[in-house]
């Protein structure tokens, strides 16, 4: 039989021998490089930012300042010699040496509703199939892990959920568990008045009601009621991570008492934690009016707590295990409109990175003078997936999922890495 | 007598923060977003463009001419403000200073003596020159991104920030002697910052101020309902409130004080709304309104009797690779319409 092309779960356990052997020289054997590595391995996951609505690529990646359109901000130096990115981001600029920027993203919707599907399933070829969002994949492709928490964690404003459509044909349990303003979900803790057996066993019950009426059913919806109820399960033994008095104040203040800085804190936490893959989402970037007092208000908060999150998770040594994407559906108009707005721009874009199997300080690609067009190479969102497998470990050229038996390639099969932006 | 439009606007071919006329009323300067202000005469029967003033960066988005001299004074959106003599002809730069705020110098204005200027900045920052040398006087903490500054014509300096605050302030001291709030004139949505008080004018009694801004309903497209204020001057209390009808209208982006007694307003919202009016304050309704597309900035000449429109060319916004006539990525532009105006309003 021909070895699965995917990693299971048992490739990323420490093998009894090499845990055997560790633990027989003592706890700081784990300090040996070679357990240090293998620790390393198990570990690979994801941070996304996703700035929905666009945030403009001239006034964050790619700054084009005293040109037609470049608008009225500066371009500043960063901690990567000769690489400028725009004055709204000053503490980024810092973090430049982590960060690596392809600034010849190429896309194909400038509306919303395409945009944000085709970016975050990563536009493959029609395939006839719903294809799951990058968190699905991730989840699929990964696993959760050793965290006991969800592998897909999607922190946003507004209401949260378990919202199973990001997992495209892979099925409901690799669908996001959505945490609406960070919180967990409401009612997740057993009530006190009902003791821990008899709450078992009204689970016990729930189960065998659910696998009856599973039975001779297509299995979607039976499926993501299941997987909800293992979740909240899940999450009941972690609720200490939604608890802000557990933070010491300074991180609080570093990160911003704003949605954007709360959520990047939480996520900071999740992936100390274990999980897989978070995103966290900020809306309020589809600035089509008053752009530039707008850019003026939304990048500082993106700036702060990005900047304190990369710096955390260097401290941490995470950087390794974690690759970070900040990604919206599409950039901005270089044309400024007469509201003084910026419209969708997905022609000449740019989309950041940061941490495990990224070449850090890239700035890969780049735009005409005036930011009009892609002048190198362009990159469509198939390279970035790519790209983002390769940095996973993942071999996304000969990796294959199994829809029932049609084996579908993970990602855009005419596209590729783009190598400049790899580690 | 209504106004009477010129059928022929200026076409400069950059978009424009700003338009002013010289005391003397024979040139009108334009801050544009190539880092040039421009400048026409009106000695001749047609405006006639006369050279560009340069070394400006970003957009050159304040400017203002001394009350009795032909010294103009811009600043731009990098923070560097420069003086220029003999800005209605052959304009020769006399001081400049590169970094008079860090980063985005919003207005300034002068002192009713000409002796100062007053210069406001994203970095929060009220700052005051000398303004014959550029040399550096007073600088006020304004706690927030400033947006408007004018002088009181009795020499009090007055600000609008972000949050729709209006500050009175004693330029001897840097104490505020007085904060109006507009709460109107702002909204939180989402993360966003939305509004502000974003400019002024004073009447020829110098009793009512004049302060305009929107309503904002949105961040993001910036869905706001314009709003005029006319605000007692002693008392802060606020007089009489002009408020457009739609949150398509946007933003009331600058007024002044005609002569005969009422005010010059222009709107800017969604991309091709925007509208000229005449109102006077108490009037349930403008006397006078003509739409034309994204209106940034007005000037009146001294006299009143010429009305300068700095507008946004139709059709500017779009998403994706829009094309222009002969396949190029087109810019947009601000035409400036003209109107002649009876003295008497």
């Amino acid at each position: 039989m021909r070895p699965h092309p995917l990693c299971t779960p048992a490739d990323h356990r420490l093998t009894r021998r090499l845990f055997l052997g560790a633990t027989a020289a003592g706890v700081g054997a784990f300090a040996l490089p070679a357990v240090a590595d293998e620790l390393r391995k198990q570990r690979r996951q994801v941070l996304m930012v996703w700035l929905d609505g666009g945030m403009s690529q001239l006034e964050s990646w790619d700054p084009k300042p005293n040109t037609p359109f470049g608008g009225p901000y500066r371009a500043i130096p960063t901690s990567v010699p000769g690489t400028h990115i725009s004055e709204l981001l000053p503490h980024t600029a810092k973090q430049m040496h982590r960060l690596a920027i392809c600034r010849s993203v190429s896309t194909q919707d400038n509306s919303h509703s395409a945009g944000v599907d085709r970016i975050q399933r990563g536009d493959p070829k029609n395939r006839g199939v719903t294809y799951p969002y990058l968190g699905s994949a991730v989840a699929k492709l990964v696993g959760a892990g050793d965290s006991g928490l969800p592998p897909y964690i999607w922190i946003k404003p507004g209401n949260g959920g378990f919202i199973d459509k990001h997992a495209g044909f892979l099925g409901a349990k690799y669908g996001a568990l959505a945490l609406g303003d960070g919180k967990p979900p409401e009612n997740l803790l057993r009530p006190a008045t009902l003791s821990a057996g008899d709450d078992a066993a009204r689970n016990e019950l729930r189960k065998l009601a659910d696998k009856r009426y599973a039975a001779g059913r297509a299995g979607g919806a039976t499926e993501a009621s299941s997987h909800a109820f293992d979740l909240a399960e899940q999450l009941q033994k972690k609720v200490h991570l939604f608890d802000p008095a557990k933070l010491p104040a300074k991180d609080a203040e570093r990160y911003g008492s704003h949605d954007l800085g709360r959520h990047m804190l939480l996520a900071r936490r999740l992936l100390e934690e274990g999980v897989t893959f978070v995103k966290v989402t900020s809306y309020g970037w589809d600035t089509h009016g008053d752009h530039f007092n707008g850019a003026a208000s939304l990048h500082p908060k993106f700036d702060r707590p990005f900047a304190a999150l990369l710096t955390d998770l260097a401290e941490r040594s995470m950087l390794d295990d974690v690759l970070v994407i900040v990604a919206a559906e599409f950039g901005r108009t270089p044309r400024i409109n007469g509201h003084l707005g910026r419209d969708h721009w997905p022609e000449a874009w740019s989309v950041a990175m940061a941490g495990r199997g990224v070449k850090p300080g890239a700035v890969v690609g780049k735009t005409n003078a005036k930011g009009t067009e892609v002048a190198t190479d362009p990159h469509d969102i198939g390279h970035l997936f790519h790209t983002w497998f390769t940095a996973l470990g993942l071999t996304p050229r000969k990796a294959r999922y199994l829809n029932d038996d049609q084996p579908l390639p993970i990602a855009h099969e005419e596209m590729k890495a783009i190598p400049g932006l790899l580690a | 007598m209504p106004p009477v439009e010129i059928k022929k606007p200026l076409t400069p071919d950059a978009q424009l923060s700003l338009v002013r006329f010289s005391p003397c009323g024979v040139v009108l300067a334009a801050a544009a977003h190539d880092g040039t202000v421009r400048r026409f005469d009106f000695t001749k029967p047609e405006p006639v463009e006369l050279p560009k003033l340069g070394g400006h960066n970003g957009w050159v988005t304040a400017l203002a001419f001394h009350p009795t001299t032909k010294r103009l004074f811009t600043g731009d959106s990098w923070g560097k403000l420069v003086a220029w003599d003999d800005a209605v002809g052959t304009a020769k730069k006399g001081w400049e200073v590169t970094a008079a705020h860090d980063g985005w110098l919003r207005r300034l204005a002068v002192s009713p003596d000409g002796k100062a200027v007053a210069t406001v900045g994203r970095d929060g920052f009220v700052r005051l020159w000398n303004a014959d040398t550029g040399e550096k006087g007073k600088a006020f903490d304004g706690e927030d991104d400033l947006l408007a500054v004018a002088f009181h014509p009795g020499g009090a300096l007055v600000t609008g920030d972000l949050h729709g605050r209006v500050k009175v302030w004693d330029t001897a001291t840097g104490k505020v002697i007085r904060t109006v709030e507009n709460a109107e004139l702002y909204r939180l949505d989402r993360i966003q910052d939305v509004g502000g008080a974003r400019c002024f004018a004073f009447d020829s009694k110098r009793e009512t101020l004049l302060v305009g801004g929107a309503q904002p309903k949105t961040g993001g497209f910036v869905q706001a309902i314009p709003h005029l204020f006319a605000v007692d001057w002693k008392t802060g209390k606020r007089l009489h409130t002009w408020k457009g009808t739609s949150d398509n209208e946007g933003y009331v982006h600058d007024v002044a004080w005609h002569p005969a007694g009422y005010t010059v307003a222009v709107t800017s919202g969604q991309p091709g709304q925007g509208k000229v009016f005449f109102w006077k304050p108490g009037e349930a309704a403008p006397h006078f309104t003509t739409a034309k597309p994204n209106c940034h900035s007005l000037a009146l000449s001294p006299d009143g009797t010429r009305l300068a429109v700095a507008a946004t060319n139709a059709n500017s916004s779009g998403n994706g690779r829009v094309k222009g006539k002969n396949g190029e990525y087109p810019a947009n532009t601000s035409p400036i319409h003209l109107w002649t105006l009876p003295k008497s309003g």
